[in-house]
């Protein structure tokens, strides 16, 4: 085998891997950032979608909401599977972030448990036991 | 439409593979023989189980972690077969028994995902730690420990005739991420908070830790135990990793360093074969052919290797000590050049990328620890062996992930990448 082919299939077989990394790293971009799909409408308020007591109601989200049974948190909720103080709904770095307070029964954005402080927007839906809420 | 991105990048490594095989062949004067159309054959069967099983049971996993672990494999693969056309046929089968666990495990995990595991948690400790012991049961019975290099980490099983050797602590490594995801994500609120005053000092609750100090402690003195120092320090810097990102208290990295380096010079002063890599890592030609050989052997191939490389198959690879294990990077960057061996850490840092951003999206805690843990270990374990490769660390005698030959380290791995790809099929947005 003369010396130029083998050099030449040397070259072709390096263009073969930097094409395939390109390919990998072009496609996997929306892959890696924390919160690519996102809308990128803020949240304003929540609406109660579905509860024994509230539904219908709006909160303005311009405070920092503490949703729960206790009698002291600002949003009341009378759902058994709620904690006292279950979630709190604050403002970081000019994003709405949802904090779960550690509840029993867990807090379910968009039907996933979230146990992490998590960035809400519009039209995500907020799950606590039997009561819903969405985020306008 | 992910899932076929996936495909075509699967198959351009499977291309990769043969055309790889083919070029060694090439060069010593052969042609497109029958190892060509076996290792695109195996390759094809291993990749083509793994994307069906994905496909099947974790259909929005993240389409990219196969292809840059298959990637890796395949280059790793070339050079082995380059180095030693035996060891390949043993490679072959250790790439189809991945695929098989890899398959088996996305089944297992099919309904209840890796949410699984956590039921199993202690199980996993026990396992791991049984592991770990497993190469120090004594020779003589059918199966027993063996000492290679002056470390005992491997253990060999007899039936009469025949027998199979392999390397545990691989496999108690990714047990022991999942006991340690599983055990901090229960905790890891009460570990950040509840705090004892020391002084001026705030520590963690010792009752809060013990668990996974005693877990990283017996896992770290079996291995100090069997001489493995390499695996001990990848080890302890996941449990300090793995603590710190759970609990986000810069207490855990600053002890841990503290406790890292009081280990280090503790090992540096009762292990004589620490002082020797330390001093063959600063002062390699003080004794050229005995303790500084490897490492400049290495230093000279990667030299030689200049831009393009020599070319696979024209190199002279076979002159590095332990070229198809630990210092295949240098082998590979001799006949690939500087191209190549950009384009494998590229590699991995597209993987390490692709991990962390996995765990970044994770909205639960057992996700997110899970997926940072798993790919905090590979990335860590590339780091040790190329730096030491590169000079720029003392050599740690570990695999460089999916590239060195040895079954047990790619079956390990393959189970790894797999439990990383359930994670991103349960937290994709």
């Amino acid at each position: 085998m003369p010396a130029l082919f083998l050099n030449l299939l040397k070259i072709i077989f390096l263009l073969l891997i930097y094409i395939f990394l390109w390919q990998v790293a072009r496609s996997m971009r929306s892959h890696v950032s924390p919160n690519a799909r996102r809308s990128n409408k803020t949240a304003r308020e929540i609406a109660v979608v579905r509860s024994e007591t509230l539904a219908g109601r709006r909160f303005s989200l311009e405070q920092p909401k503490v949703i729960g049974r206790s009698s002291d948190a600002d949003i009341i909720i009378d759902d058994s599977y709620a904690s006292e103080f279950h979630l709190r709904i604050g403002f970081q770095d000019g994003e709405v972030i949802l904090n779960d307070l550690g509840s029993t029964n867990g807090t379910y954005l968009n039907g996933r448990r979230v146990s992490v402080p998590t960035a809400i927007s519009s039209s995500d839906s907020i799950q606590i036991g039997k009561t819903i809420f969405e985020v306008r | 439409m992910t899932r076929s991105a996936e495909a075509a990048l699967l198959i351009a490594t499977v291309v990769v593979a043969g055309m790889g095989v083919a070029l060694v062949n090439f060069a010593s004067g052969g042609g497109l023989d029958a190892q060509v159309a076996l290792t695109l054959l195996v390759f094809s069967i291993a990749i083509g189980a793994i994307h069906m099983a994905v496909r099947r049971w974790a259909p929005h996993a993240n389409p990219f972690i196969f292809p840059l672990a298959m990637f890796l494999t395949a280059i790793g693969f070339i050079e082995i077969y380059r180095l030693d056309s035996r060891l390949v046929s043993i490679q072959r089968w250790s790439l189809l028994v991945g695929a098989a666990a890899s398959v088996a495990l996305l089944y297992a995990l099919r309904d209840d995902g890796v949410a699984l595991l956590r039921r199993f948690r202690y199980l996993f400790l026990f396992a791991a730690v049984l592991l770990l012991l497993l190469p120090l049961l004594p020779s003589g019975w059918p199966l027993h420990g063996i000492e290679v290099n002056g470390s005992r980490l491997w253990v060999k099983l007899e039936i009469g005739n025949r027998y199979a050797s392999f390397q545990p602590g691989e496999v108690a490594k990714v047990l022991l991420i999942v006991f340690l995801a599983s055990y901090l994500a229960e905790r890891h609120i009460a570990m950040a908070i509840v705090q004892r005053k020391l002084g001026r000092l705030s520590i963690p609750e010792p009752r809060q830790l013990g668990p996974v100090i005693i877990a990283a402690g017996a896992s770290f003195v079996i291995l100090v135990y069997q001489r493995d120092l390499g695996a001990a320090l990848l080890l302890f810097t996941m449990f300090v990793g793995m603590t710190y990102l759970a609990t986000s208290r810069m207490v855990y990295p600053l002890a841990g360093s503290v406790l890292g380096l009081a280990g280090g010079l503790a090992a540096y002063r009762f292990f004589d074969h620490v002082q020797v890599r330390f001093h063959s890592w600063l002062n390699p030609w003080d004794d050229f052919a005995g303790s500084g050989f490897q490492i400049i052997q290495g230093l000279f191939a990667i030299g030689s290797g200049s831009l393009t490389g020599a070319g696979l198959g024209s190199g002279r690879p076979d002159l590095i000590p332990a070229a198809e294990t630990d210092f295949i990077f240098a082998a590979v960057a001799e006949e690939l050049g500087f191209g190549g061996a950009v384009g494998i850490i590229t590699a991995y840092a597209l993987l390490a990328a692709l991990g962390f951003g996995i765990a970044l999206r994770a909205r639960e805690v057992f996700l997110k620890i899970l997926a940072a843990g798993l790919i905090l270990v590979v990335t860590m374990q590339a780091i040790l062996i190329l730096a030491g490769i590169l000079r720029l660390l003392p050599v740690t005698g570990i695999t460089l992930p999916f590239m060195s030959y040895g079954g047990s380290s790619l079956v390990a791995n393959i189970l790894l990448l797999t439990l990383l790809a359930r994670v991103s099929h349960e937290v994709r947005p």
